[in-house]
């Protein structure tokens, strides 16, 4: 089953196409990556998906309702959370006021016991205990990211999308990043869309890519078929 | 290692006790003193509405609003014209004075919505002096500069039953603001501060928040506007100035901005001391606003986080 579907979306702003007519969908329980060269409207897309604004046109559906044009807010709150490519903490709040933010508003009626009991377990999940009443301005750029992730755990998702969650990590720590994905996906069920440049990653953690150039599906297959393929070659390397 | 949401609540038994024992010694304190002391204190009383509720905005949500002494206003003279023109009881009065200064909290919230930093402040200062040009001129209704006389809340006037009213006032403005702040909004207003995209795309509804906090505190300035009103018997155009607008800031900002206590502190001290240099006449609230200054600089987090720190210090020293 299908959990997302985009049909016909573009995006202008101004005179510039960011997005031109742009088809997917994301298959229940898969992780899928979104890839393309710098400009190519993988944030963008994302940005329409998660409601930070509207289409020009074309439309998304999530478990089969239109979602199109609806505001941030009430998309994760059906289920949709993002990370942020350039990470957006609540820098003067700790880290578990961060993730308790997600928390209040997925279960607005719990205890304020039930919330920091979950925002501390979202926190363990990332591997940031210990920093519970650390003020999230003092972590550093990859504890950052984990703390983006926890938040967006927090909203209690089933959808994940994640930008770039990679970059700035070494070998190890990327090794490290894709098995904490998998498990995301294995032992929490969600599904996982997943904007990444660091090809190695993709291959080993998804099941199906799309690639995005100049605004446009280029093609969208499986990693091995992808990176195997003229065209996506040609949009990263040129003539 | 505790791991609590937001400030620290009262959840010892003893520190509720102390709290308890501390307001019950205040509110004996106006039998101990002359009809002056009791005065300031009232006055006091009044600054710790203003600052409280303008914190709730300023603090806690980053809406730096210039028209709080507006709000004050609008609650004052809406009460005072209804109880003066139409008859009202100056109860009833006090509450669609509250209301009115809410409704209008609501509509410039609304209106300042897609704004942030200098440029909500220059609307909110804008929408201020509107209001103060409006006051100063419609003169049959509102007298202008010659003020709204205004009859009392009770009967027989007494320092000492207006104090309780103001106590009482004072105590509502803190009720309301504690229990916000430490409510799923408090988390919500915090987030909205530091990052909009980021409080949204984690369920954060930013519109609805962003009202709230610009409602409540109009409606709590309207409430401690239409009491000053009715205790001092006459409004003038004073109170809807941005002389008051910059007091209540100085009072906020030296007392500890977005901090609970930070307002209560901050408006005691400068209303006491303002008592004392007041031969300096209207320089003292020049004075404050360069304390202010200062202390926005150089010690963002006011009194309560000079405290804080020190405190801080004082235990890694100890432990």
């Amino acid at each position: 089953m299908e959990l997302i579907k985009g049909v016909g979306i573009t995006k202008h702003f101004g005179g510039v196409k960011a997005l031109s007519g742009v088809d997917f969908k994301v298959e229940q329980g898969t992780i899928v990556g979104l890839i393309g060269p710098n400009g190519a409207g993988k944030t963008t897309l994302f940005n329409i998906v998660a409601g930070a604004f509207p289409p020009t046109s074309g439309t998304v559906h999530f478990e089969g309702v239109d979602i199109t044009g609806l505001p941030a807010y009430k998309i994760c709150r059906r289920g949709v959370a993002r990370t942020f490519q350039v990470t957006r903490p609540f820098g003067e709040m700790s880290c578990v006021e961060n993730v308790a933010v997600g928390v209040v508003n997925h279960q607005p009626d719990a205890s304020r016991a039930v919330w920091t009991q979950r925002a501390v377990e979202c926190l363990r999940i990332v591997g940031l205990e210990g920093f519970e009443s650390t003020e999230a301005r003092h972590l550093n750029v990859v504890q950052k990211k984990k703390l983006e992730i926890a938040r967006a755990l927090a909203t209690g998702p089933k959808l994940l999308m994640l930008d770039e969650v990679l970059g700035g990590l070494n070998s190890q720590e990327i090794q490290d990043a894709i098995t904490f994905i998998r498990n995301l996906r294995d032992q929490l069920g969600l599904t996982i869309l997943w904007i990444e440049h660091v090809m190695g990653a993709i291959m080993q953690a998804t099941e199906k890519v799309i690639v995005l150039d100049q605004g446009r599906i280029l093609m969208n297959g499986s990693p091995e078929e992808v990176v195997n393929d003229s065209r996506v070659i040609h949009a990263y390397l040129g003539d | 290692m505790t791991i609590s949401l937001g400030e620290s609540r009262l959840k010892s038994t003893p520190k509720i006790l102390l709290c308890l024992a501390g307001l019950a010694v205040f509110a004996l304190l106006p039998w101990t003193m002359g009809v002056y002391n009791q005065h300031v204190l009232i006055v006091c009383l009044f600054y710790t509405m203003m600052a409280a509720s303008w914190n709730l905005l300023a603090g806690y949500t980053g809406q730096v609003s210039f028209g709080h002494a507006a709000f004050a206003g609008i609650g004052a003279y809406v009460s005072g014209i209804l109880v003066v023109k139409a008859g009202l009881n100056p109860w009833g009065g006090v509450v669609i004075g509250t209301l009115c200064a809410a409704a209008f909290g609501f509509l410039v919230g609304l209106l300042c919505l897609r704004m942030g930093g200098i440029y909500l402040s220059l609307t909110t200062l804008g929408f201020s002096e509107i209001l103060h040009i409006v006051i100063n001129n419609e003169y049959e209704i509102t007298r202008g500069t010659m003020g709204l006389q205004v009859p009392g809340l009770i009967e027989n006037y007494s320092k000492i039953a207006y104090f309780y009213i103001f106590l009482a006032g004072a105590l509502i403005t803190l009720a309301v603001v504690y229990r916000l702040v430490h409510s799923n909004a408090g988390l919500n207003f915090r987030a909205v501060q530091n990052d909009e995209r980021a409080a949204s795309a984690l369920g954060v509804d930013v519109v609805r928040t962003r009202l709230l906090a610009f409602t409540v505190s109009s409606a709590l300035a309207g409430m401690a506007g239409a009491l000053y009103g009715h205790y001092m018997l006459l409004i003038t155009p004073h109170l809807p100035s941005l002389d008051q607008q910059f007091l209540v800031l100085s009072m906020t900002v030296i007392g500890g901005l977005g901090s609970f206590v930070g307002p209560v502190i901050g408006a005691f001290s400068l209303e006491i001391l303002s008592e004392y240099i007041r031969a300096w006449g209207e320089y003292h609230v020049l004075v404050f606003g360069l304390v202010a200054l200062f202390v926005a600089r150089f010690a963002p987090k006011g009194i309560v986080g000079i405290y804080k720190a020190w405190r801080g210090k004082y235990r890694a020293a100890t432990a």
